[in-house]
């Protein structure tokens, strides 16, 4: 069934966030050596980057020990310099764009600047699955340090808002259209009233740390990541289905070896379509009933894309700090086919030890991470 | 007079491209060295310059000399005095 059935906006004009505007000053806090081959996505990653590294207190001799690694991933390298690149093809002045701007519009954009700003010289991959990414992004990561290739990896993801991104959605009757909700309202994730999603942008990131390694150098552990996994439909290119979502629920919990009765809270995908909340909601349902209380991010942060599941995972970790599982914005009167679950409308105070994020990507991709407090 | 235009014209572009301080455009000064710059930039020093100028420098070997802050106005120099177009929009 396609991603719009049964949901058509109405009316020419879609809401989308408005574009970060990053004030001139932070932009050029990052030298203009490095920031000249970095589009927004890979400049907003740098400096999510740069305030991951000051916060967990990795030293410059760390980073570029070769044991540290970089993972980062978006939708797009950088929409908008793709943008300006096929312009100026069209209009013939291609000789007139910056030597750069290859380096800013190829998919492991982020990743490699990211990895030149802060002299990171071990692995660096950049798995794109668009709003997957980063969360496959903190998947490989988890991996590539169980398998013993690194002991660090900086990662996560970062996207931009554009009108390739925005209309690419619109076309799909995937985006938020409604007459009857002003612009704040239009991202309600599980609600009666929803009727698609409103683009975000920014940069999720994270340091990662073998455990051992990290309690040597008394790091502060924020959490541990206990299981992931990651699969697809292998049917379905504009949406997931709710059988293949809830494997792969179930493949992260088997790899965290927990059960689905030691999960406190879920973070979902939930962009607010019609139809991926309602796969999402059944997946849930069938694992977990209405024992566990689940929210989305998106009804605050809009879709952040490829960042969305680095930056919801970050608020996740504190929503462990403070004890407390936010609702999901907007959501007022749950929609009948989201119903059977635990869906808090107020914030709930709650002690954390263990949740399950949850990212699902065109393509049919399904990323499932579990977190747990540290021991 | 002309020299000075297309002087201040080739600093414009090292301020607004490289992001270098006036002060610190002086002649004798090493492009690679004492601006850090690099074989990117230096890409984007020739797209600079035929903007500015409207000439063509991608396949002058000329460019593959420069070293200095003077090489540039001097290969630039030497452009324009071969090409009255320019040369009369700089007497502007």
């Amino acid at each position: 069934m396609p991603e719009w059935q049964g949901q058509i906006p109405v009316g020419p004009d879609y809401v989308t966030a408005a574009p970060v505007e990053l004030p001139p000053e932070m932009s050029k806090s990052i030298k203009r050596h490095y920031r000249r081959s970095m589009g927004n996505a890979a400049l907003f990653a740098t400096l999510a980057a740069q305030t991951a590294v000051a916060q967990s207190g990795l030293s410059a001799a760390e980073l570029s020990g070769g044991r540290t690694g970089c993972v980062i991933s978006s939708t797009l390298g950088s929409s908008s310099e793709v943008y300006e690149s096929t312009k100026a093809v069209i209009e013939k002045r291609f000789n007139e764009l910056s030597s750069c701007q290859f380096f800013r519009i190829v998919s492991h954009s982020s990743a490699f600047n990211v990895a030149n700003f802060l002299g990171i010289n071990g692995v660096q991959l950049s798995p794109c699955s668009a709003c997957a990414s980063s969360l496959q992004s903190i998947g490989l990561a988890y991996e590539q340090i169980l398998a013993g290739r690194q002991e660090v990896f900086l990662s996560g993801g970062s996207d931009e808002v554009t009108p390739i991104v925005v209309s690419s959605f619109r076309h799909l009757y995937a985006l938020a259209d409604s007459r009857e909700l002003t612009p704040q309202e239009q991202s309600r994730p599980f609600d009666a009233r929803r009727c698609g999603l409103v683009c975000g942008e920014g940069a999720g990131i994270m340091v990662l740390e073998e455990y051992e390694y990290a309690r040597r150098r008394n790091a502060p552990i924020l959490a541990e990541i206990a299981g992931y996994a990651t699969n697809c439909t292998g049917s379905q290119i504009s949406q997931s289905d709710s059988s293949s979502i809830e494997s792969c629920m179930r493949l992260a919990l088997d790899d965290a070896q927990m059960s689905p009765e030691e999960v406190d809270y879920i973070s979902a995908h939930a962009t607010s379509t019609v139809a991926g909340d309602r796969e999402e909601a059944a997946a849930i349902r069938a694992i977990f009933a209405d024992r566990v209380p689940v929210s989305s991010c998106k009804g605050h942060l809009g879709h952040t894309l490829g960042a969305s599941g680095a930056l919801e995972s970050a608020a996740v970790l504190e929503m462990i700090r403070h004890g407390v599982i936010l609702p999901t914005g907007n959501l007022e009167q749950i929609a009948d086919d989201c119903a059977g679950l635990n869906l808090p409308l107020a914030p709930v105070q709650r002690q954390i030890k263990t949740v399950l994020k949850n990212c699902i990507a065109f393509g049919g991709v399904n990323a499932s991470l579990v977190l747990k407090t540290p021991a | 007079m002309i020299r000075e235009k297309l002087i201040a014209k080739i600093n414009q572009i090292f301020v607004e491209q490289f992001e270098l301080e006036p002060a610190e455009l002086t002649p004798e000064k090493r492009i690679f060295e004492d601006f850090a710059l690099d074989s990117l930039d230096i890409v984007d020093l020739v797209t600079g310059l035929q903007r500015q100028f409207g000439i063509s420098l991608r396949d002058n070997k000329d460019v593959l000399a420069i070293r200095t802050l003077q090489d540039v106005y001097d290969l630039c120099e030497k452009l324009v005095a071969e090409n009255p177009d320019i040369k009369a929009k700089l007497s502007d």
